[in-house]
């Protein structure tokens, strides 16, 4: 017995290892330490510091405060919005008594699953006749609703999940929807509903392909702000290069840290039949 | 319409004012627009038929870029969802720390798919990174990045989405492996069961609708791979990564052609919608099946 606990300890280790040395690599190179793997056997040199941030944000992307600033905006936009018209949706669907419905809550995952380079060159084209390209409320509203049906699929597997008595009760005491969504809903699922904000905020965050095509001087977030420094630097050397991807990185690191307990709790599921 | 009918209408209506101009509509508008001559500089759009279909199928980058995502994406969500399974059955048994390690699955998850290529276009040069860094200990000589060797540079793409994905999937899988009720496992284990049979018998059915959920969003990834091949390959080395996302991309918006572009995309589309017709059938059986017993 022992010995199995100690394989199933040691797998977990080198899964775990395979899973955080490339960011640990990368955080070293950040702060200037780099192996030289040509010596034998190889070794590491540099010491810490963080003049590699410092060059990266000041000298070499004198505009990121400013992308820091678009990224946030564009992805609690469309976080929020999403999780707004998504929460309203699926309980719509929750408590819609209709066979149809086993059909349209997996067909909102593969319409969540729709890549955005499956529709991006009509999408460039209908947000340019709207007159939108460029703006944050274009950019937003695309990636919300590529976002949305995911969204949808993910709340209502928390919502179809509660007992509906409570709500049933309410409602033949004469509550209204709103009043029985704030008091008897929303506190029952709330984690949850933060929980799923979290994940979708990371997928906002992480979104490349609208901000690139829909945006251009005035929305520029941080991944459309890393391939072109990654495209254009010839001279980029790693250090600078990890700088960049780690502060990238570290707004949802922390993110996810701050929200530990609430993750905890994400689950992907549909509703278990009753 | 009556209250009920009503009330669900008025509560489904902000998602559709945002999902229907934004995704549904251009979706639609790709699939019209593929059968004639429109381009949005082109004022009498005409009916072509299948000319935009012949064209890109006759394309030898394109039918190159079909087969790699289709290698891309077959193999990776293999892969992924079966490292995924894998982690959530190591992490089945508490101990201390099992809520931090989860966490720590979701890491990998959070460098973006362009930050991702850039990291590892890095990682696997040869004089820096950590392969090279254990071949030097191993006394092997260092060797190229294999993202510029012929052969090589697609299944190391493949590994670095897995890299990226497969924690993630073990996230999400670990609480419905948790939620299997303690007596199945001890069923299984007074029965004297095997490893294969604890996972095919006890872990594996009541975790399979899960499992088609995310080989679902893992799929549409895969199929539409295009940020993370941007910045690590670029699509080489020669045609050897690129896949119609990359394709449609540099048609629509680096070669300015708009037919090819969103034609490409469209195909990208109906591959995914293809599979999700299959998904949403294999849904509609599990809860037929789950209400008959």
């Amino acid at each position: 017995m022992h010995m199995r606990i100690n394989a199933r300890a040691a797998l977990l280790a080198a899964l775990l290892l395979a899973a955080l040395l490339p960011i640990v690599w990368t955080v070293l190179a950040s702060l200037g330490i780099v192996p030289d793997n040509a010596a034998s056997p190889p070794t590491w040199r540099g010491a810490a510091s963080l003049d590699e941030y410092t060059d990266t944000i000041g000298v070499a992307e004198p505009r990121f405060v400013g992308e820091l600033a678009t990224s946030v905006g564009v992805a609690l936009f469309a976080t929020l919005l999403v999780i707004a018209c998504a929460f309203l949706g699926a309980y719509g669907l929750a408590r819609w008594r209709w066979r149809g419905a086993t059909v349209v809550v997996p067909s909102m995952l593969v319409l969540g699953s729709l890549p955005v380079v499956a529709y991006v060159v009509p999408l460039a084209e209908t947000v340019r006749r709207l007159g939108l390209t460029d703006t944050l409320v274009g950019v937003g509203l695309a990636q919300a609703a590529g976002a949305a049906p995911l969204a949808v699929y993910i709340l209502h597997g928390y919502l179809a999940n509660l007992p509906v008595e409570l709500e049933d009760a309410a409602r033949l005491d004469g509550a209204g929807l709103p009043s029985i969504v704030g008091r008897i809903v929303l506190p029952a699922i709330g984690p949850a509903v933060v929980a799923t904000a979290v994940v979708i905020f990371v997928l906002q965050w992480n979104s490349f392909l609208v901000p690139l095509v829909l945006g251009s001087e005035n929305i520029r977030t941080i991944p459309v702000a890393m391939s072109d420094f990654f495209t254009f630097e010839r001279e980029l050397t790693w250090p600078t290069a990890a700088a960049a991807l780690v502060s990238s990185l570290l707004p949802l690191v922390v993110l996810i840290a701050a929200a530990n307990t609430l993750l905890q709790r994400f689950r992907l599921a549909e509703a278990d039949p009753v | 319409m009556t209250g009920p009918a009503l009330r669900t209408s008025a509560l489904l209506a902000p998602l559709v004012v945002l999902v229907v101009p934004f995704l549904v509509w251009p979706a639609v508008f790709g699939l019209v627009a593929s059968f004639t001559s429109y381009t949005p500089l082109e004022t009498r759009a005409q009916f072509v038929g299948l000319d935009n279909y012949a064209a890109i199928l006759s394309d030898p980058q394109f039918v190159i870029a079909s087969r790699n995502v289709l290698v891309f994406t077959a193999t990776g969500v293999a892969a992924e969802l079966v490292l995924g399974f894998a982690i959530a059955y190591l992490l089945r048994q508490p101990f201390q720390g099992r809520a931090l390690v989860r966490i720590a699955l979701l890491v990998p998850w959070l460098v973006s798919p362009v930050a991702n290529g850039v990291l590892w276009h890095f990682l696997l040069t040869p004089s820096i990174g950590p392969l090279d860094y254990a071949r030097g200990w191993a006394g092997l000589p260092i060797g190229p990045s294999p993202l510029g060797v012929s052969g090589l540079a697609l299944p190391a793409a493949i590994a670095i989405d897995v890299w990226r994905k497969a924690p993630l999937v073990g996230f999400l899988v670990l609480p419905a492996m948790l939620a299997i009720p303690r007596e199945r496992w001890e069923t299984a284990t007074l029965e004297g069961a095997r490893l294969a049979d604890r996972v095919r018998v006890v872990a594996l059915p009541p975790l399979v609708p899960l499992l088609l959920t995310i080989g679902m969003l893992l799929v549409g990834d895969g199929l539409g791979v295009f940020d993370s091949l941007l910045t690590l390959t670029g699509g080489g080395p020669g045609s050897e990564t690129i896949t119609p996302g990359l394709y449609a991309y540099q048609q629509a918006f680096r070669v300015n052609d708009w037919r090819l572009g969103a034609t490409a995309g469209w195909l990208v589309a109906a591959s995914v919608l293809v599979i999700g017709a299959a998904y949403v059938r294999a849904t509609r059986v599990f809860v037929r099946d789950a209400y008959a017993h």
